[in-house]
């Protein structure tokens, strides 16, 4: 056998997981179907949505404003920060539909039983996986903000780059979200429940983030505990939403470490779980 | 553990243990097994007799509940200890988005073979398995055999030095049956270890050294072939013999089957056949000859899975 040194065999392995995650990805046009979406929205901000700037008045999404009466500047930067929040929403949406699939196909028999019987450990041949899947994402979402950063800077003359944080902000809650998906996928073989799962997970994320206001609506010590605590463990889709609103709007004050850290060992908590999980498997 | 052997199992055992009511589901005990290297090896036995579940115990595809499986002296459990096995699994599902190409690719590259190396192999194993012309297609469009065909080159194509086959003619018609044989004798003097499980004894009898017989999960009866089956019985070959040889002859205990020479008695052992030569004398029949009869290997698998102790 001619084989390469350890590293670069690692890396070989690690590649091969990566593109055949691409090969599936686009046999099963779940590649084309998210570019697809994905021009169809830039065609929408391309030839439907109403962007104009005149002589130091601006309209975006049917709403005026002029120099005089706010920065045009912020107005921008307000705008992007919207478009932004409706792009976290539906990329993440539609990324998670996209990617429900690929791991139980993985984990099919006959398919499963000759992956393992390669030299690669079993966390190896997920984490190729999950890696080729936010890959398949990443590319999807660059292509999507992208082209709508270029949309709107080429119709108002105002270019933002920050409005650029919105790929890493998609990026960063999808990986996260990933995580339950690959969890659930490995536990239960099955596409549909990863995607009811890991919607829900989103859905209760967001109500937790409330707990300003839930806070006072329950009675007892004990439920405001429970509360704080699930928001405390949940991944903070609601939160992380509003720090990149926020930060493409340059407000400074924004708490982002939090969101962060806790969405982060939330990912690294569900993500250890399926390597253990599949690495305790029979198949 | 040692390196002396291609496979080694030390009381392996799996129990599975089903989900809801915990019921405990033995489907291999204690079984302890050493294949030689470089020696063609047929593993045997009824359906659900634990074969499947040994072979995935050896690559790791099931985790042992018991004991532990070695291949070339390392864990079996180790990723390093598989990267000297090529394996076709039974009822395999290659990605069908793959051409034959892409798949080899794949596969190969999980086994650890560089970039150029694969270059090289590809092609080569492709026209070993007669599908030359086939690598740019998908392989949805192949047929039973030839993706079996193709599972072999996936299995051969970084040079293992134990090749693991999981009913690798299942399914495959008597030409693709015989290629596949063909790439196999192909092996004999490399050295590689070839580990056969099959239910078709014909097959394993035809290509195996060695065997082993699997029953409810525990190794019932190993060794050569040549040596499961040799020394079995004895046939007599009689002409002239009346109704009432024929009736003593029964009566002694004797199988008796026409052939077209007459007739064939049967005798088990060495001391029944004089027996029967005697009674056959008796009433004055002629014995044309006596040979020593080999058993088939379906008969050592029925004895050995019949009794569940060795034939």
């Amino acid at each position: 056998m001619t084989t390469e040194p350890v590293g670069g065999r690692a890396l070989d392995t690690f590649g091969a997981l990566i593109s055949d995650t691409f090969q599936e990805a686009r046999a099963r046009w779940l590649f084309w179907g998210l570019f697809g979406l994905s021009t169809l929205l830039i065609l929408i901000f391309l030839f439907v949505l109403k962007i104009d700037l005149v002589e130091g008045a601006i309209s975006i999404l049917g709403i005026e404003r002029t120099a005089q009466a706010v920065s045009i500047q912020a107005f921008v930067r307000k705008s992007y920060s919207f478009i932004s929040m409706f792009l976290y929403v539906w990329g993440t949406l539609l990324a998670i539909f996209a990617s429900s699939g690929l791991i139980p196909s993985v984990l099919e028999p006959g398919r499963i039983a000759l992956l393992l019987s390669k030299p690669v450990s079993r966390p190896i041949l997920i984490l190729g996986r999950y890696v080729g899947n936010v890959l398949v994402i990443a590319l999807n979402h660059i292509y999507l903000v992208g082209a709508i950063w270029i949309i709107i800077g080429i119709k108002t003359h105002i270019w933002e780059p920050r409005f650029l944080l919105a790929i890493p902000s998609c990026l960063f809650i999808f990986s996260v979200l990933l995580c339950m998906v690959t969890l659930i996928g490995v536990v239960t073989e099955s596409a549909a429940l990863s995607v009811m799962v890991t919607v829900a997970l989103m859905v209760i994320s967001a109500i937790l983030a409330q707990r300003q206001f839930v806070m006072r609506l329950l009675s007892s010590e004990w439920s405001r505990d429970l509360w704080r605590a699930l928001y405390w463990i949940f991944p903070k889709f609601y939160d992380l939403a509003t720090v990149m609103m926020h930060s493409i709007l340059f407000d400074r004050n924004v708490e982002w470490i939090t969101p962060l850290w806790t969405s982060t060992a939330f990912a690294l908590v569900t993500l250890f779980g399926a390597l253990f999980i599949f690495s305790r498997r029979d198949f | 553990m040692n390196a002396e052997y291609a496979i080694e199992t030390v009381q392996l055992g799996k129990t599975y243990v089903s989900r809801f009511r915990g019921r405990k589901i033995p489907a291999v005990s204690d079984l302890s097994l050493r294949v030689p290297v470089g020696v063609k090896f047929g593993l045997l036995g009824p359906n659900g007799a634990g074969k499947t579940t040994f072979v995935k115990m050896l690559l790791s595809a099931v985790h042992p509940s018991s004991g532990s499986a070695f291949l070339f002296g390392r864990n079996s459990e180790e990723p390093e200890a598989r990267r000297p096995v090529g394996y076709l699994p039974e009822n395999h599902r290659f990605p069908t988005y793959l051409t034959g190409n892409g798949m080899l690719d794949f596969y190969s590259a999980l086994s650890g073979l560089s970039h150029t190396e694969r270059k090289r192999r590809v092609p080569e194993l492709l026209e070993l398995v007669g599908l030359r012309d086939w690598g740019d297609v998908r392989i949805k469009k192949y047929s039973k055999g030839m993706l079996q065909r193709l599972g072999l080159a996936q299995a051969l194509i970084h040079r293992p030095r134990l090749l693991i086959l999981d009913e690798p003619t299942d399914g495959v018609d008597p030409v693709g049956r015989r290629h596949i044989r063909d790439i196999l004798d192909g092996l004999t003097g490399t050295g590689v270890t070839v580990f056969i499980n099959s239910h078709l004894l014909g097959e394993v009898a035809a290509f195996c050294d060695y065997a082993a017989i699997v029953d409810k999960g525990r190794l019932v009866l190993e060794g050569k072939i040549s040596s499961l089956t040799a020394g079995r019985g004895y046939r007599i070959a009689v002409s002239n013999l009346s109704e009432q040889g024929l009736a003593n002859l029964r009566q002694a205990g004797a199988v008796i089957v026409a052939s077209t020479a007459g007739l064939e008695v049967q005798a088990a052992t060495c001391e029944q056949a004089n027996q029967f030569i005697d009674v056959i004398r008796a009433a004055g029949a002629l014995v044309e000859s006596v040979e020593v009869s080999s058993s088939s290997l379906e008969d050592v698998f029925i004895r050995a899975t019949q009794t569940g102790k060795a034939a």
